[in-house]
This record gives structure tokens, C-alpha cells and sequence, in this order.
């Protein structure tokens, strides 16, 4: 290679990071200091909300509302009905939904066919709708990826007659009644309020805390983070939050904490929106500093923080939903829309808070299973 | 004579040619030294100098460290190796899952065995049915990555064994923690063996031209197959180190890993046509790479920044390799 073309290309290279670092002070990046944060753009998850409403206001019901009596599980029975799963992703929430639905499809006779994952790709998630309905399912138990095209994409479903029941999320424009079920989903708003309620006990309400979430236009976690920082800022006014850090690659979390770490070396405590694999790399990041001072909060059972929390660590709680509540909730709700019953329009799971003397009732509670052996372990049990 | 003419009046290119060659010697180097400069001016205020930040950008790249070696002996034979990054996530399951059973020989062993395997495959469907590497790899990278998510079901596995965690990430020797051990023992080895070893000739060889490696008696196909069961054994011990740091793995370990970890060889002096490589190179490829993403980080970017940014890096890199490739 000449020389000139090395040169260009190491100015370039130096340009271009004076440049993307040079403008920070202006940039739309998330800010890392309280002042700037005022001053900075909104975030995904600077959100008003003060209570769980569905992503067109609909008031929650609790899945306690859905009953199926005994004449109705008969019909059910007698119906050959089937439904198909349609996920979002693949995760163990997934797996713990489905094995909620399954187990209580299985009890009301209604066949499961089809499960898919669209790798939270739209397009994989519109080819799969077609393959789905070449079958003729009575329902479909889904999470659309993107709500826009969604509502193109689903609308053979419903021009089929398919009851559609969506978990957390609709098609844009989707009316309850007429092109789907239900919705179920969890009580998004308690699990943002219970995190920042257990990271606020265990600070005794005053403190600097970190945020590090999820920075993508995602109903779900949105709604968790907001609830979060609007419970932090009302009720522990004493708590303030010194840094706010969002990602978008979970497997960032390690050097987003290690620098927030490295600004904020005397940090009380820190949320990250979801724990595998952020929370994982939050306490990698607290274990490379020698940091056992900083409390952590996350969202989501996951093994490795459960043993973090168990062993003494730096996790202080867990904030989990229901998942395997939540599937039995939408297999039900898909029942009521065959039985041509009115279904909840928006039902919801409750939140649960789980600490280190709760680990095996969070377990069974939010996924249906007994504790694994790994942190029954670091109980010492 | 015409050079005769022309030198009194231009003296000063031969001197302009040695520092461009300086410059294309040492262009890595170069790169991390302008990069620290500006981050240093930048971001001194907001701790980019402390000590325990440039210390956390060493043990943070240290498994793209490891597997940009392994990606500097593939590459140098001409071959690519687009497995890795799932190679990681499974053989970091089945490694914390033996670990739990059986302890952390056992485990170590096997998540090792595991990597050994998927490079061993890699190298046999390259050699013997004479595949493109880009393809193989491409596809094995699918398959692996089915069986990490099918192998625990999607779930994480956590790992309590102290002494496993200790050697694989999260402990220190005399002060030195254990990733920065592993980061130099793995570049003196690899080093030693691609500069100094009739071995590393004949990768070199092989990726050069392999019909001329081929009359000289080097067995090419033994060397390709080497190198991608090397690549596949280092992307295993890229997971082990993530597994301890974590204490514990996942699916999701080294997802986005591979391209980091080509681009770090590239940038570091690695041709992409073989031939031609360097291990410091990659190493300093990868400090590129985490020094960057740690400066974007305290700065407040997003991201999609730190992506932009990184993806500026590895578009120069190509382009520098390209261009080297055509001028000679």
C-alpha cells in the first residue's frame, strides 16, 4: 500500500472518533450526570405513567377475572379445537408462558399445533402467520414483534375468524371484540414501582443509584423503566439518580457498569432493566471493582443472579412476573373467544418481588418450577 | 541516471517513503496511541485515565483477545472462521455444566473438547468436500447456536465452583488478575509458535500460496484443519473466561463477538487473503476496539453510536487490506 492512502486512512480513523466523542456535549446520546440529564432529549423511557394500562388505555383486569365453568370446559372438550403459538422471541419467560398455555390447553382438550419464533423479526413473524393458518387453528397465542406491521400481517388471521390473543401488545389500530381476544400481559407498571420500592428499602431511602435499561421503543420494558424512575423520584425523594445509561446489546452491561463505576465510584445501588444476560454483566462489573457495597435490583428470574442474591451479593431483589400464570391466562382467554364469551379486554398478571428469603416460593410462583440445584446450593439448603 | 537527476532535487522522498512504511508497519499501534491521545484529552475529566478504567479495557477484551488469535491463523491460511462467536455460548454451557457435575477439570475439559469439535468439523467439511470456509462456518455458526438454545433449554447456568471462577476470570495472582495472565500467555505462545515455529511458516505458507506449499511438501489440508480446531479450542476459552467473569453462562455469551474479533486481526495486520498476519497486531486490534468502545461509553453515546463508530473501523481496515492485497 502508499503511503498517502495509510495516512487518509489513519486520519480518517482519528477524525472520526475526535468526532463522534468531540460532540458529546451536544449529541443525543444518553446522558451520564444528573445536570445534563434535564437538559438532555427524552428517552425511551421518560414516560408520565403512573399506573399499568394497556397500550391503548384499557383499565387492567386481573386473571382471577377468567373463569371457565364446568359446561364450558365440556363444550371445549367436545369442540376439537386447536390453537398455535406464535412467539416474539425464545427465552425462558417464553418457555414458562407456554408450558402455562400448554398445560392448560391440555386440560380444556384444545389441540396445540404450530410453535414458532420470529427472532423478533417482523417478516419471519408474517411468513409464519401464513404457514400457521394453512392449518385452521381456532386461535393463536402471540406477541406481535412490530405493531405497525402487524396489523397487516395478522389480518388473514382475522379474517379467518382466529381468536387472536396477544400477549403485552396489539397490531396498531386492532379493536378488542372485533380482530382479537384479549390481551394478557403482566402488571408492567408494579414490576417498575416494586423494583424501585425494593432498591429504596434496602438504601433506606437515601442514596446515588445508576440506571441502565433497555434503550429501544419496546412496549414491555419501556413501561417497567418508566415505573421505575417515576416510583425512585416520588417516593424516595432522598434517592438521586446520578447516572442513566441505556443499551441496546444486553451483553454490553459489563463496560456500561465498569464506567459508570468508574464516574461514580461511591454509587449506593443500581437497576438494569432485565437480568440475563444485563444483570449478569452489571455484578461482573461490581466483581472486577471489589465492589460489594453497590445494591442491585433487576427484573426476570435468572439463575446466576438468584445464586448472586443467595450467596449474600450484590443483587438485593428480583422483581418477577407470573409467567406461567400469564400462559395459563391466555390459553383461557383464547377459550373464552371460541366459546364466543366477552374476554377481558386488557388482563393482567401480578408483580412479585422476590428476595433472598422468597427464592424458592419466586420460583414456583413465577415460573412453576422448584428452585435448580445450582441455587439451592448457594442457599446452603 | 535518471536517478541521478532527480534525487538532488527530491531528497526528501526516500525519507517520506520510510516514514509511509513506518506508518504501515506500525498502523495498529499507531491507531491505539491517536485513539488513547484523543480519548485522554476528551475524556480525562470523566475517568478515562484511572487506572481501574484502562484496566477494565484490558480484562474486557481479553476473549476477543484470545479468539483474535485464533482468527489471525485461520486468516493467514487464507480461510475464515465465522463460527466462533457460537462456539463460545456452547461450549461456556457445556463447560458451567460439567462443571457443576463434575467438577472443573472435567468441565474445562470438556468445554474445550466441545470448541475442539466444532473446529475439527469445520476443518473436515472445508478439506475433505472442499467447501468455501465462508460457507461452513456460516452454517455451523446456525447450527451451534440451535444447540446452545436447545442444550439448557434457554436457561443460564450458573457456576459456584470458587476455584473455576478464580482461574477463569474473576481472581488474581500476586495482584494480577487472572484475565491479564491469560490475555499475555495466550499472545507469548501464539507468537512464539506463528514467528518462531516451522508451524507458523507453514500456516503462513499455506494461506500465501498454497500451490507452491503444496510442491514444497507442507500438507496443506493438516495445516487448514489445525487451524480451524485451533480457532474453535481458543473461542472455547474465550467462553470459559467469559463463564468465570460472569459466574456463570448463557446463550447469549459471544453473540456479537465475531466480527469484533476478525475486524481486531484485520486492524492489527492480518491480510484477509492469507499470508500475511500478526498476533500483537490483534491484540492491539482488540484494545482498539474495547479502548473505543469504553471512551464512547463515558461519553454518554448510544449504541447505534458505538456502532457507527466501530463500524468506521472495520470499513478502514478492510480497505487498507484490500488495497495492500491489489498493490501487491
Amino acid at each position: 500500500m502508499n503511503k498517502p492512502s495509510t495516512l487518509a486512512a489513519a486520519s480518517v480513523l482519528v477524525a472520526a472518533a475526535i468526532a463522534l466523542t468531540g460532540c458529546s456535549a451536544a449529541g443525543p446520546g444518553t446522558p451520564t450526570d444528573s445536570s445534563s440529564a434535564k437538559a438532555a432529549q427524552k428517552t425511551v423511557i421518560d414516560l408520565p405513567i403512573t399506573k399499568t394500562e394497556g397500550p391503548n388505555g384499557e383499565a387492567p383486569t386481573p386473571l382471577s377475572g377468567l373463569t371457565l365453568s364446568d359446561a364450558d370446559v365440556a363444550k371445549l372438550q367436545a369442540g376439537g379445537y386447536s390453537a398455535d403459538f406464535l412467539w416474539h422471541t425464545s427465552s425462558q419467560f417464553v418457555q414458562a408462558v407456554q408450558a402455562g398455555a400448554t398445560a392448560e390447553f391440555g386440560r380444556l382438550g384444545i389441540k396445540v399445533g404450530l410453535t414458532a419464533n420470529a427472532n423478533m423479526n417482523a417478516s419471519t413473524q408474517a411468513n409464519q402467520i401464513q404457514t400457521a393458518l394453512a392449518s385452521k387453528p381456532s386461535a393463536i397465542l402471540t406477541l406481535p414483534v412490530d405493531p405497525d406491521s402487524a396489523a397487516q400481517a395478522f389480518q388473514p388471521a382475522v379474517k379467518d375468524g382466529v381468536k387472536l390473543v396477544f400477549l403485552s401488545n396489539t397490531p396498531t389500530g386492532y379493536k378488542q371484540g372485533t380482530d382479537y381476544t384479549s390481551i394478557v400481559t403482566d402488571d408492567l407498571y408494579a414490576m417498575g414501582k416494586d423494583a424501585a420500592e425494593q432498591l429504596g428499602k434496602s438504601l433506606n431511602g437515601k442514596g446515588s443509584i445508576g440506571v441502565i435499561y433497555y434503550n429501544a421503543k419496546y412496549y414491555v420494558t419501556n413501561e417497567r423503566d418508566a415505573a421505575f424512575l417515576n416510583t425512585m423520584k416520588s417516593e424516595f425523594p432522598k434517592i438521586k439518580i446520578v447516572a442513566e445509561q441505556g443499551f441496546s446489546d444486553a451483553t454490553t452491561t459489563t463496560a456500561i457498569a465498569s464506567a459508570m463505576l468508574t464516574q461514580h465510584p461511591n454509587l449506593d445501588g443500581m437497576y438494569v432493566s432485565y437480568a440475563q444476560p444485563g444483570a449478569e454483566g452489571v455484578l461482573s462489573a461490581l466483581r472486577t471493582a471489589g465492589d460489594t457495597h453497590t445494591k442491585l435490583v433487576t427484573l426476570d428470574v435468572d439463575d446466576p443472579v438468584m445464586v448472586d442474591m443467595a450467596q449474600g451479593g450484590n443483587t438485593v431483589a428480583v422483581v418477577a412476573d407470573q409467567a406461567y400464570s400469564l400462559g395459563k391466562g391466555m390459553a383461557d382467554a383464547a377459550a373464552y373467544g371460541i366459546l364466543g364469551k366477552k374476554a377481558p379486554a386488557f388482563a393482567v398478571a401480578g408483580a412479585l418481588a422476590i428476595t433472598k428469603g422468597t427464592i424458592a416460593q419466586g420460583y414456583q410462583d413465577s415460573l412453576h418450577a422448584s428452585v435448580p440445584s445450582t441455587v439451592q446450593k448457594a442457599l446452603g439448603k | 541516471m535518471t536517478d541521478t537527476r532527480i534525487e538532488p532535487t527530491t531528497p526528501h522522498i526516500p525519507a517520506m517513503r520510510r516514514v509511509g512504511a513506518a506508518v504501515n508497519q506500525y498502523f495498529a499501534l499507531l491507531a491505539l496511541a491517536l485513539i488513547f491521545v484523543v480519548m485522554a484529552i476528551l475524556l480525562g475529566h470523566k475517568g478515562f485515565l484511572m487506572p481501574q478504567n484502562l484496566l477494565n479495557i484490558v480484562l474486557q477484551t481479553t476473549p476477543i483477545t484470545i479468539m483474535a488469535i485464533g482468527a489471525v491463523f485461520v486468516l493467514s491460511t487464507a480461510e475464515i472462521d465465522l463460527s466462533i462467536g457460537a462456539v463460545v455460548a456452547l461450549s461456556a454451557l457445556v463447560g458451567a455444566t460439567y462443571i457443576g457435575r463434575y467438577g472443573l477439570v472435567v468441565g474445562v475439559f470438556a468445554g474445550l473438547a466441545t470448541g475442539a469439535a466444532a473446529g475439527l468439523i469445520n476443518g473436515l467439511l472445508i478439506t475433505k468436500l472442499r467447501l468455501p470456509s465462508f460457507l461452513v462456518t456460516l452454517g455451523m455458526m446456525g447450527l451451534i447456536t440451535g444447540l446452545s438454545q436447545w442444550y439448557t433449554n434457554l436457561e443460564a447456568v450458573p457456576v459456584l465452583n470458587r476455584t473455576f471462577n478464580g482461574i477463569f476470570g474473576s481472581g488474581s495472582v500476586f495482584g494480577v488478575s487472572s484475565l491479564i495472565i491469560w490475555t499475555g500467555v495466550a499472545i507469548l505462545v501464539a507468537h512464539y509458535v506463528y514467528r518462531h515455529t516451522r508451524t507458523g511458516a507453514h500456516v503462513l505458507a499455506a494461506g500465501d500460496n498454497t500451490r507452491a506449499a503444496r510442491v514444497s511438501g507442507i500438507k496443506v489440508d493438516r495445516i487448514r484443519i489445525g487451524v480451524m480446531v485451533l480457532s474453535g479450542v481458543l473461542a472455547a476459552l474465550a467462553g470459559l473466561l467469559y463463564t468465570g467473569r460472569l459466574h456463570g453462562a448463557s446463550y447469549t455469551l459471544g453473540s456479537t463477538d465475531q466480527l469484533t474479533v476478525i475486524a481486531a486481526a484485520v486492524i492489527g495486520g492480518t491480510r484477509l487473503f492469507g499470508g500475511k498476519g500478526s498476533v500483537v497486531g490483534a491484540f492491539i486490534g482488540s484494545l482498539i476496539f474495547g479502548m473505543l468502545n469504553n471512551g464512547l461509553i463515558l461519553a454518554g453515546f448510544t449504541n447505534a453510536q458505538q456502532q457507527i463508530a466501530q463500524g468506521i473501523i472495520i470499513v478502514i481496515a478492510i480497505a487498507l487490506t484490500l488495497r495492500e492485497a491489489r498493490s501487491s
